[in-house]
């Protein structure tokens, strides 16, 4: 067994307390309007997140930052990039959780310095960077790091969306298995992408974001 | 921090030299603003300012005389707005991207807006055509008393047997800076990459079953959640699907990003142009951009 596999598990719990259970990240416009609906409906937009925004933000994030790239630049290229307000604010909230729980059980140098650039105001504090921060300082290996924290963002969803759609306990893990091959690939995906690539966004995952702010009945956050 | 700089990277050499060069400063001058540089060289030029109002705001029409981007051309574009000018910056026609083979087109603008400066930029639409590439890469730099407004249209491009999305690439990546008292700081990364072979791009996600794409950026020290919300409100009465958010704050100055889905050009100018409309006449008091009319 690798010294990091338990607390690599931990930390991709979903038990794990960052607050995942109040975002849908988007995918509760889609419900809104009727659009995803069942389990199919689901696992296409499941598909989408996890291939554009999960690779090409958060997946290309913890790359850049196991690259060596300063956590700082990175902390403000992820919220400059991420235009929806609610979602730059999951980010946010959820990293600075992770933050705190990570400085409790996995303490480090690099988490300690990483906070204090937020509590001093020069950092906001997103969920990927204090993720890889952490899984960097435990020793997991980059692919192993990325696949686990894409799992556990697909695995929050699926469990949100079986809450909020219904869907049947079955179905939400038919859909697990099926983004496994997502995550798989995208992993692969985000290993060749460009500095240029960072934050590309596709328009429909986007406006539905930015749309959820004017929602009326919501379950979730973002 | 600009995004090259934090992913320590160098920009990307010039290594081709450019089909079009244009660069233009505006000054403010008694009761005008006026060019007071201005250059162009091949593929690039502007005609003759105009004054659409009694504002004092200048208007410049940029001109592609070759008519098209073709494959490895490189357009640049250099504009500062100084101090308390004002400026409204457009094209005289779409920009048409044709066939790129092996290569792609490029456009790298640079826009630089002083204390007060005042800048809308309103292109007309962008038609990729079949097997087009194209890279758009447009760095803003504004200052907290900046007032900046960009909108533009994407379609889906055209091919002889009438189907849509048959270009390869397009990109469209926007950085906008603000320079405040304690540095340029990175206020908004906007990065559109839109890829038909690899994806089904019309589908739940990216184009959601439309064909058009329209981007509305203000940075404006104005900016707040109550104009978000009342664009928001101006969008609904229009056949497209539309959403508005506000970036982080830099210096007192915040960026609002509106994005629209629509199925024509013109719905998506009749919606852009009613969100500048406002902006125009709640700030500078002017009348809604009307740029077919001289």
């Amino acid at each position: 067994m690798s010294d990091y596999q338990l607390a690599l598990q931990q930390l991709t719990d979903s038990a794990l307390p960052t607050g995942a259970f109040s975002h849908s990240l988007g995918f509760e416009t889609y419900i809104e309007r009727g659009l995803v609906h069942d389990e199919a409906s689901f696992g296409v937009w499941l598909s989408a997140f996890v291939g554009q925004q999960l690779s090409y933000s958060d997946g290309l994030a913890i790359r850049f930052l196991y690259e060596g790239v300063p956590v700082a630049g990175l902390d403000s290229l992820l919220t400059a990039q991420l235009l929806p307000r609610q979602l730059r604010e999951a980010s946010i909230k959820m990293g600075t959780r992770l933050l705190e729980i990570g400085l409790e059980v996995f303490p480090s140098p690099e988490l300690a310095a990483y906070r204090e650039l937020v509590t001093t105001g020069r950092a906001a504090g997103h969920q990927p960077l204090a993720f890889a921060v952490v899984a960097r300082s435990l020793g997991v290996p980059l692919t192993e790091a990325l696949a686990a924290y894409l799992f556990a963002a697909v695995t929050s969803l699926t469990q949100n969306a079986v809450r909020a759609i219904p869907l049947g306990q079955n179905a939400g893990q038919r859909l697990l298995r099926k983004a496994a091959d997502d995550v798989a690939a995208a992993v692969g995906r985000i290993a060749r992408l460009a500095p240029d690539d960072f934050g590309a966004v596709s328009p429909g995952l986007e406006i539905s974001q930015m749309r959820h702010e004017h929602q009326r009945a919501r379950m979730f956050m973002s | 921090m600009s995004t090259t700089a934090a992913l320590g990277t160098a920009a990307a050499p010039a290594v081709k030299s450019p089909m079009g060069e244009l660069e233009l400063r505006i000054e403010h001058r008694g009761a005008r603003s006026v060019a007071a540089h201005q250059y162009h060289r091949g593929a690039l030029r502007v005609l003759r300012p105009h004054y659409l109002d009694e504002s004092g705001q200048v208007c410049y029409v940029v001109v592609n005389p070759g008519g098209a981007y073709l494959g490895a051309d490189l357009y640049v574009i250099d504009v500062e707005v100084g101090d308390g000018a004002a400026l409204v910056l457009t094209t005289q026609s779409a920009t048409k991207i044709y066939r790129t083979p092996g290569s792609f087109a490029e456009q790298r603008m640079t826009l630089r807006l002083g204390e007060r400066a005042q800048l809308e930029l309103a292109p007309d639409q962008l038609i990729a055509y079949r097997e087009a590439s194209y890279r758009q890469n447009t760095r803003v730099t504004v200052r907290p008393s900046s007032s900046l407004v960009m909108a533009e249209v994407v379609t889906p491009g055209w091919s002889p047997d009438g189907a849509s999305f048959r270009y390869e690439e397009l990109r469209l990546r926007t950085e906008i800076h603000v320079e405040a008292a304690g540095g340029t700081e990175l206020l908004a990364l906007d990065n559109l990459l839109i890829r038909p072979p690899l994806n089904d791009v019309t589908g739940m996600g990216f184009m959601e079953g439309r064909s058009h794409l329209g981007s509305l950026v203000v940075v404006d020290e104005r900016v707040n959640q109550a104009l978000a919300d009342e664009l928001h409100g101006l969008t609904i009465s229009h056949d497209a699907y539309t959403g508005v958010s506000l970036s982080a704050s830099i210096g007192g100055t915040t960026g609002l990003v509106l994005r629209s889905l629509s199925d024509s050009t013109e719905e998506l100018n009749r919606l852009l142009g009613a969100c500048t409309a406002l902006l125009r006449e709640r700030w500078h008091g002017q009348a809604p951009l009307n740029l077919r009319k001289y």
